[in-house]
């Protein structure tokens, strides 16, 4: 059942807020610059003298602001980012983490979205004895407004460290370092007061992730936010209660361009594509030749970049070669395109993706803990899609069922699909091998027909071809 | 067709006598599969479910991976 547009709720910081404006603006700058956290850190102070924004003056910002809050309005220790400094301090010094990793904490019902952490020195930093990890699901494209934004920070801060990192490399919101007894009192004013749910975890489906899509693109070719979200709500039972192998992720990026680079993220990436061809608007593309419009929607100007020159900068440029310019108007060979967007980036008035857009599934991208990093594979190079996406959930099922049978214990699904081989693979889903998915022509001379496969078939047995040729 | 009670059982026979006290979701259904061979993966998982819900079996994650396990057996204490 598709579920249909749910408003989402607004939240009321003042209603919900826990700290008052004094309380959170507790101390001076000139505090802070003679402010020493409970340990010594001399190694993580010398992060702090480099050009970039540091964490750790971050972090020593959140402990005296946290000294400074009021005992009754705080559920953990007031030591415990100054705990945190120190133990990362003594690691930095041996070269070891000091971090224990996973457990048995959760949330009722929930096989993922609280990750376990315990310190393995609790003696000498008792604050960040229990440091559990909270992931929260995040709002397609990470639309928040402040009050959503304010009333978490208040919350993490009250029932946590108030130490964040937003946004994860899943997309959620991850909320680092609370004890196991906050978490239920957590989940609650997540789900109760924010209407928001966790995120996922372990072997389950994680948290789906799309770019911003049609929200304020013009090249998005499918809606990514609503897919995400159907996809999100359709799958409620593997995100939150795991029985996969190993990590699923999906991610969505609405065109080529790869806001949310799901082809290197995702075990399954949704890229939106067209079929028909790039549209031109041959007055824009001289506009931009005779300089009357900025290249790159003016993004390269302040600089010494000189005037743009198409035959340089777009032409020699495109990968397939597939672009053509006679002084007066631009032609393109787009069934050799392979949407690598360059000449759309440059040139966004002139040229646009096509009218007939949908989407292209890719398969097994990974991150490199087996057999080095992978990108995804191209399987699905055009499918139209429409709400309730039911294509594409008939797919999604195909391709669990049998990774969940197939697959090994901790295998992403990019690793069983170079175990088992890419034809196995798109058998067992259901696709016909087409010339987009093949990497490199004639790389391999082997070709395994089948009976099926071939007209006419064939009567031959393997008892005849022996009695000519013995083992 | 085993219904979800007998399904259970068997869950539990296998959480008790494997030779780890965690076990993998798939572990679990190759186990029940000898048992009952049409035993569907997503009636196992509802059967799992219940039995984490009823406090019998936990979960085990690291955060990238999760494991089943029976309460009582091994490391099933916030530590």
């Amino acid at each position: 059942m598709p579920v249909g547009p749910v408003e989402q709720k607004k939240l009321n910081y003042q209603e919900l807020r826990i700290y008052s404006d004094a309380e959170l603006h507790n101390y001076t700058e000139e505090e802070l610059k003679s402010f020493k956290v409970k340990h010594a850190t001399p190694i993580c102070d010398d992060y702090e003298k480099g050009p970039w924004p540091s964490f750790i003056s971050d972090a020593k910002r959140a402990a005296l602001h946290r000294h400074k809050l009021p005992k009754e309005k705080l559920m953990l220790s007031p030591d415990v980012i100054d705990d945190f400094l120190g133990q990362l301090e003594l690691s930095y010094k041996e070269g070891e983490g000091h971090w224990k990793h996973g457990g048995i904490v959760g949330v009722f019902g929930y096989g993922g979205g609280v990750i376990g952490r315990y310190s393995d020195l609790q003696q000498e930093f008792p604050g960040i004895a229990h440091f559990h990890t909270v992931r929260v699901n995040q709002p397609g494209s990470k639309f928040y407004d402040t009050d959503f934004l304010r009333t978490i920070c208040d919350l993490w801060e009250f029932r946590g460290s108030g130490l964040m990192n937003l946004h994860g490399s899943t997309g959620d919101l991850v909320l680092l370092g609370t004890t196991t007894d906050q978490l239920e009192p957590i989940f609650y004013e997540l789900t109760h007061s924010m209407e928001q749910d966790l995120g996922g975890s372990g072997s389950n489906l994680r948290s789906p992730s799309c770019c911003i899509g049609r929200a304020r693109c013009e090249w998005a070719c499918y809606d990514t936010q609503d897919l995400c979200y159907q996809l999100t709500m359709n799958y409620q039972d593997e995100l939150h209660r795991p029985a996969f192998p190993y990590k699923f992720k999906f991610k969505f990026d609405g065109c080529p361009t790869g806001c949310v680079a799901s082809i290197a993220r995702s075990d399954m990436s949704y890229i939106g594509t067209w079929r028909d061809n790039i549209r031109i608007d041959q007055k824009a593309v001289l506009a931009y030749v005779n300089n009357e419009i900025p290249r790159n929607g003016g993004a390269l100007t302040g600089r010494d970049w000189g005037k743009f020159d198409i035959q340089k900068e777009i032409i020699n440029l495109c990968p397939t070669e597939c672009m053509f310019f006679d002084g007066k108007t631009l032609s393109i060979n787009d069934k050799e395109c392979n949407r690598c967007m360059h000449c759309i980036h440059a040139m966004p008035r002139a040229l646009r993706p096509g009218v007939d857009t949908g989407l292209s599934v890719l398969f097994g991208a990974k991150a490199p803990i087996l057999e080095g990093a992978q990108m995804a594979t191209l399987t699905v190079p055009f499918m139209k899609i429409e709400s309730p996406y039911d294509n594409v959930k008939e797919l999604v099922e195909k391709v669990w069922e049998y990774w969940m049978e197939e697959g090994k214990n901790r295998e992403r699904l990019g690793e069983m699909i170079q175990r088992i081989g890419i034809p196995t693979f798109i058998e067992a889903i259901g696709i016909r091998a087409i010339p987009q998915i093949v990497k490199e022509p004639r790389s391999n001379p082997y070709i395994f027909w089948k009976e099926e496969e071939v007209p006419g078939g064939w009567s031959r047995t393997i008892e005849e071809y022996r009695s000519r040729h013995k083992r | 067709m085993a219904t979800t009670a007998d399904l259970k059982k068997i869950i539990l026979e296998f959480a008790e006598s494997y030779k780890k006290s965690k076990f993998y979701f798939n572990d679990m259904v190759h186990e029940v599969q000898k048992t009952v061979p049409d035993a569907k993966q997503r009636d196992i998982k509802k059967a799992s479910t219940e039995l984490v819900n009823e406090g019998v079996l936990i979960f085990f994650s690291t955060g990238s991976t999760t494991m089943y396990g029976l309460k009582g057996r091994g490391i099933t204490n916030d530590e």
